[in-house]
């Protein structure tokens, strides 16, 4: 291993487990609660079973104006509510807070996308066998739309990953707040380089696991 | 004697087609009508269906034939009118009573409609679980279904695996598993080719002469509607045109041979024959 690299070691290791925490954090927002909101989008929609134009058009601005902030004026703009849900609006905690919203609303996006892949026979013989909403989304859609709801958090958690890297404007901590800080603000070029590469691999990682299982389970 | 009782079951079997009105009907829509933005599908149509009866909905494109047979498990809900199917009356059914009666109909379409992801078996079984089949039966249940449809060796298989015939057997058995008294047919073999829709006709013929299902069945192959209905009515505009008996002919298995292509395409004025 290169010396820079051992000379930092400590440093990089908790960098990278500040990077797991938040976009372990976004991971679970965007499962827990992206995933339901994304499926409310698709079902309030015209000719879904649970059509609501006010609901779906209120529900649809609300994700389309969390994504619209540049992410870093997002995350200053949440520091009250941040403070108020956390206590503190420093530090990796407080930084999981801005990181989980936008990865609900992303996530809830690709989310509504891979729903309206299924046919919508699919949709029709599940409510002709007498299927409740719940039945409906448990047992056809998210069955149907498995790999490409796969695949969109694939999608969805390479972007937290790079969404996490600015959360050094309020202490988050972080691979890439490591790199800036020790890496370009104290010109150890090599240092910034070593971490990059670090980030790269992730992706690749996290892109070749995430195509592989949606290819496993796709039997469309 | 025996000409008695044959002459009592004849007569019994003749007013239970003929009559209407006092019971032994399985589906009754009263002066339903359906819009769809500006265009009237069906207008105002009442139409009863027997049971045990084999009934051909059969029509130009955009009669409302489909509309028409979506009324009758309230896939599409009628803006005026009754529906009643089995004794219920659908359209004055709560949400949770309405999913209970729909099913007691099983359906079946043009595109089959299976959950690609889900083997043979587990598309049948889904429509059980729905129903709260006992868990420990639903293994010989779904595979009493697959045989009655000639697929039991094919439970483990996906749909992409099967072709559309068999596709549209897996569909019929998914529709039999919670023994539905009825079975809408929309276009169930508009997609298949002339040998393969022979073979699924056969299958509803089954259904309905072995489960004593009442099928409805909508198509616009005269071929189909004629090898297998008792009754038919036709459709114009969303209204009905007439209802006719007819006697079911079992439609002919059409030849695919090359040389039988051949002698067609050769054969002058011949053509229509194919």
């Amino acid at each position: 291993m290169p010396e820079i690299v051992i000379q930092y070691q400590a440093e990089i290791l908790s960098s990278i487990g500040e990077t797991f925490v938040m976009v372990g954090v976004s991971i679970l927002a965007a499962v827990l609660l992206g995933l339901p909101v994304g499926t409310f989008l698709f079902l309030l929609r015209k000719g879904q079973v649970l059509e609501n134009r006010f609901a779906f058009s209120t529900v649809n601005l609300l994700v389309n104006i969390i994504r619209s902030f540049p992410f870093l004026l997002l995350v200053v703009f949440l520091i009250p509510f941040t403070r108020f849900v956390i206590g503190t609006a420093i530090g990796t905690a407080a930084a999981t807070v801005p990181l989980a919203i936008i990865a609900i609303a992303h996530y809830s996006r690709l989310v509504e996308q891979a729903l309206l892949d299924v046919p919508k026979g699919v949709m029709e013989a599940a409510i002709s066998m007498g299927a409740s909403v719940n039945e409906i989304i448990v047992k056809f859609l998210y069955v149907e739309a498995r790999s490409g709801l796969v695949l969109g958090l694939t999608t969805s958690i390479i972007s937290f990953i790079s969404y996490s890297t600015i959360m050094g404007v309020v202490g988050g901590g972080g691979i890439g707040d490591f790199a800036i800080r020790y890496g370009y603000q104290q010109f150890k070029t090599d240092l910034m380089i070593y971490m990059i590469m670090i980030m790269v691999i992730l992706v690749q990682l996290i892109q070749f696991i995430g195509t592989t299982v949606s290819r496993l389970i796709d039997k469309r | 004697m025996t000409g008695h009782v044959l002459k009592a079951i004849i007569e019994f079997a003749v007013f239970t087609l003929q009559n209407d009105e006092r019971g032994f009907f399985m589906i009754k829509l009263q002066n339903v009508s359906k819009k769809f933005l500006n265009f009237q599908a069906i207008k105002s149509v009442s139409l009863t269906i027997n049971q045990g009866e084999i009934h051909g909905i059969i029509g130009a494109s955009g009669a409302g034939k489909s509309t028409l047979l979506r009324v009758m498990n309230l896939l599409e809900i009628p803006d005026e009118g009754e529906v009643e199917v089995n004794g219920h009356h659908l359209t004055s059914l709560s949400n949770k009573d309405l999913r209970q009666e729909r099913k007691s109909i099983g359906m079946i379409f043009q595109q089959f409609n299976l959950v690609a992801n889900k083997t043979v078996y587990e598309n049948v079984a889904v429509s059980l679980q729905l129903a709260n089949f006992p868990r420990k039966e639903q293994r010989s249940r779904v595979m009493t279904c697959l045989e009655f449809v000639g697929l039991e060796s094919f439970s483990e298989k996906y749909p992409a695996q099967l072709s559309g015939g068999e596709k549209q057997r897996v569909a019929i058995a998914r529709a039999l598993a919670n023994s539905p008294r009825v079975l809408l047919c929309d276009e169930p073999t508009s997609s298949l080719d002339p040998n393969t829709t022979a073979e699924i006709l056969g299958v509803l013929e089954n259904v309905n002469k072995k489960l004593g299902v009442t099928i409805v069945i909508v198509s616009h192959e005269m071929d189909v509607i004629k090898g297998i209905c008792n009754r038919v009515t036709v459709l114009a505009n969303g209204e009905i045109y007439d209802t006719v008996f007819i006697e079911p002919r079992r439609i002919h298995i059409i030849d695919h041979s090359p040389r039988y292509f051949v002698e067609k395409l050769t054969a002058d004025g011949e053509m229509s024959d194919a």
